[in-house]
């Protein structure tokens, strides 16, 4: 376990120091990244100002949702980078993963060993910004349990973020391009999960909710931190489901992703 | 000496899905799935000993690097036995691994973007070799690859002789018992194949490694192997020593004779005039049929001649012929 954690390290500082030798690239990359976020935000504002509110939610109540979707995504593009599944369609298809099929070391370890995106740390301050901002626009009345509670959410979001992502590479096996549809789920699934669930019409919801978890995890978390009422009834314990949904999503995934190097060792595709 | 590699009647077939175009093609590829049956590699047996240096030909799509993936773990058999080692290579993926090397000529498993030494320490910690042997191996093939000039370069500034001098050490500081060489000498320069070739014989008989060399060029495998096994239509064609590959199927041998005077009628027992040009001539025949001095005698019984060699068919065209003509098809 040491030992895997130390080869861990070493991978991703490998990446790191490629990143940082493309200087320049790497800068405005960050601040790019960061930018894109800050012009979301404003952009609601604007919408905001006219309409004043979201489906009944205020503007500190929607960057709330927004700011822990995207702290959490561009943590787990960081982390995960390695199963984007544009970036590991690309190994697939120019024989890449056969090497590291070749060396004695854990192959999901390798992975996320193979790319770590630090120009995310943009998206992730952005994030995180935008969740303080929503938290002093609110004034949210903390308790100790709420405090415990958002750093389980973020972790639970990285979680589902990433099991999409394994989803999506484990795709690639049998594809060998990167498809779209992936797409909807991990950029389409963050946008939409920007928003209250409630706007949405209600078979949307509900793919969201039975389907997909999605819902649980940050919408009803939301309305537990924010102390808003449930719209949809379910039972009392659901916005303490994120954790469930979010492990949940990435065991899935590393349960098709093994099934998936098995079907590429089959086929060598 | 014992087996380091055991296959019998090892088999890879692919379905390849027929692909209809456009959107209603799409609908049908999925609902229709029909597909062929490639028959990559299709029955093949043999062993190779703790020690050998053996070389693996055969066109392109023959089912060499098939084969090579099977041994190296990366594919599950459709069919047969594969032993690599005492196990089984797709069964104990990292267990095998470890125990092998491999070095894919047109890839690189080296880090693009960082110098060639950290890449190599990267390696250290992926096969856990116990620092003392790290360093011993690294000493030596730092010497005999002569990689010090680049060692601090990125691998993506080395030319492809650096490149490939980087990625046959990176293979081997882990000591495996067995090595795959697909294509080593790939584009490069006669010196560099040369110097390549030496470490592989160097390898080969100091470090006791076994090499299964897969190569094109055909010099590789007469200057460096004893074994030759030869693959194509996924079966193979043909397993044994070199030499005895060139007696049955190297076939012709020519004598060039130039007679001290143009003669009209030059035939002789027991080879064929070939080509005839004023005063010269190319004789063709058959090593089993009769020998260059005979063949010699009853000419210069005959005739007056000035000059004369003998041509040895090279390995390339005895293996060429082999291909075109299906010489070895039962």
């Amino acid at each position: 376990m040491k030992a895997t954690l130390d080869l861990y390290r070493r991978l991703i500082g490998v990446q790191i120091r490629s990143q940082l030798q493309y200087r320049a690239a790497f800068l405005t990359d960050l601040i790019g990244q960061g930018m894109a976020t800050g012009i979301w935000f404003l952009s609601l504002a604007l919408i905001l100002q006219r309409f004043e509110s979201i489906g009944g939610w205020s503007l500190g109540e929607v960057a709330f949702l927004y700011g822990t979707v995207e702290t959490a995504f561009g943590t787990m593009d960081m982390i995960f980078s390695g199963f984007d599944p544009r970036f590991f369609g690309q190994q697939v298809r120019r024989g890449t993963f056969d090497q590291l099929l070749l060396r004695p070391v854990s192959i999901t370890l390798q992975v996320l060993g193979s790319e770590f995106v630090l120009r995310r740390m943009g998206r992730i301050v952005q994030g995180v910004a935008i969740l303080a901002v929503a938290v002093t626009l609110t004034d949210v009345r903390w308790t100790p349990l709420k405090l415990a509670y958002l750093p389980v959410v973020l972790t639970s979001l990285v979680c589902f973020f990433g099991g999409l992502f394994i989803i999506g590479s484990t795709i690639t096996f049998w594809t060998i391009e990167s498809i779209e549809v992936v797409n909807i789920f991990t950029y389409g699934g963050s946008e939409l999960m920007s928003y209250p669930m409630h706007i949405y019409q209600e078979w949307m919801r509900r793919f969201f909710t039975y389907i997909v978890p999605a819902i649980f995890l940050n919408y009803y978390p939301a309305l537990f931190i924010l102390d808003k009422p449930d719209p949809f009834g379910l039972p009392p314990f659901a916005p303490f489901l994120a954790p469930a949904a979010g492990f949940g999503v990435l065991a899935a995934g590393l349960a098709l992703w093994r099934f998936g190097i098995r079907h590429y060792q089959s086929t060598g595709s | 000496m014992s087996s380091i590699v055991t296959v019998t009647n090892l088999e890879k077939h692919f379905k390849v899905y027929k692909h209809h175009r456009g959107f209603w093609g799409a609908l049908r590829n999925l609902a229709t799935r029909e597909y062929t049956l490639v028959r990559a590699v299709d029955g093949i047996s043999f062993e190779i000993q703790k020690g050998e240096l053996v070389g693996y030909i055969g066109p392109n799509g023959a089912g060499k690097s098939t084969t090579i993936k099977m041994l190296a773990g990366l594919l599950v058999p459709s069919g047969g036995e594969l032993w690599v080692n005492g196990r089984v290579p797709w069964k104990k993926r990292r267990r095998h691994v470890a125990r092998i090397g491999a070095v894919f000529g047109q890839r690189t498993t080296l880090w693009w973007d960082l110098p060639v030494i950290e890449s190599l320490d990267l390696l250290q910690h992926i096969y856990q070799i116990p620092p003392d042997r790290f360093r011993q191996n690294l000493a030596e093939f730092r010497e005999l690859l002569e990689l010090d000039p680049f060692l601090n370069t990125p691998v993506r500034s080395l030319s492809l002789g650096q490149r490939m001098r980087a990625d046959i050490c990176a293979a081997l500081l882990h000591d495996p018992a067995l090595l795959f060489l697909d294509e080593p000498t790939i584009g490069l320069d006669v010196i560099a194949k040369e110097r390549m070739r030496q470490f592989i014989r160097h390898i080969n008989s100091q470090r006791s490694v076994t090499v299964l060399l897969t190569t094109h060029d055909l010099s590789d495998v007469e200057k460096l192997c004893e074994r030759v096994m030869i693959i194509d239509h996924g079966r193979l064609l043909f397993d044994g020593e070199l030499a005895s590959l060139r007696d049955r199927f190297g076939g012709q041998r020519e004598l060039v004779v130039e007679f001290a005077e143009p003669y009209q009628d030059i035939a002789v027992d027991g080879a064929q005039a070939a080509e005839q040009d004023g005063r010269w001539a190319i004789y063709r025949f058959e090593r089993n049929a009769v020998t260059a001095s005979e063949l010699i005698g009853r000419l210069s019984a005959r005739y007056r001649i000035r000059d004369l060699s003998v041509r040895e068919p090279d390995i390339e065209s005895t293996v060429r012929r082999i291909y075109e003509e299906r010489l070895l098809e039962s």
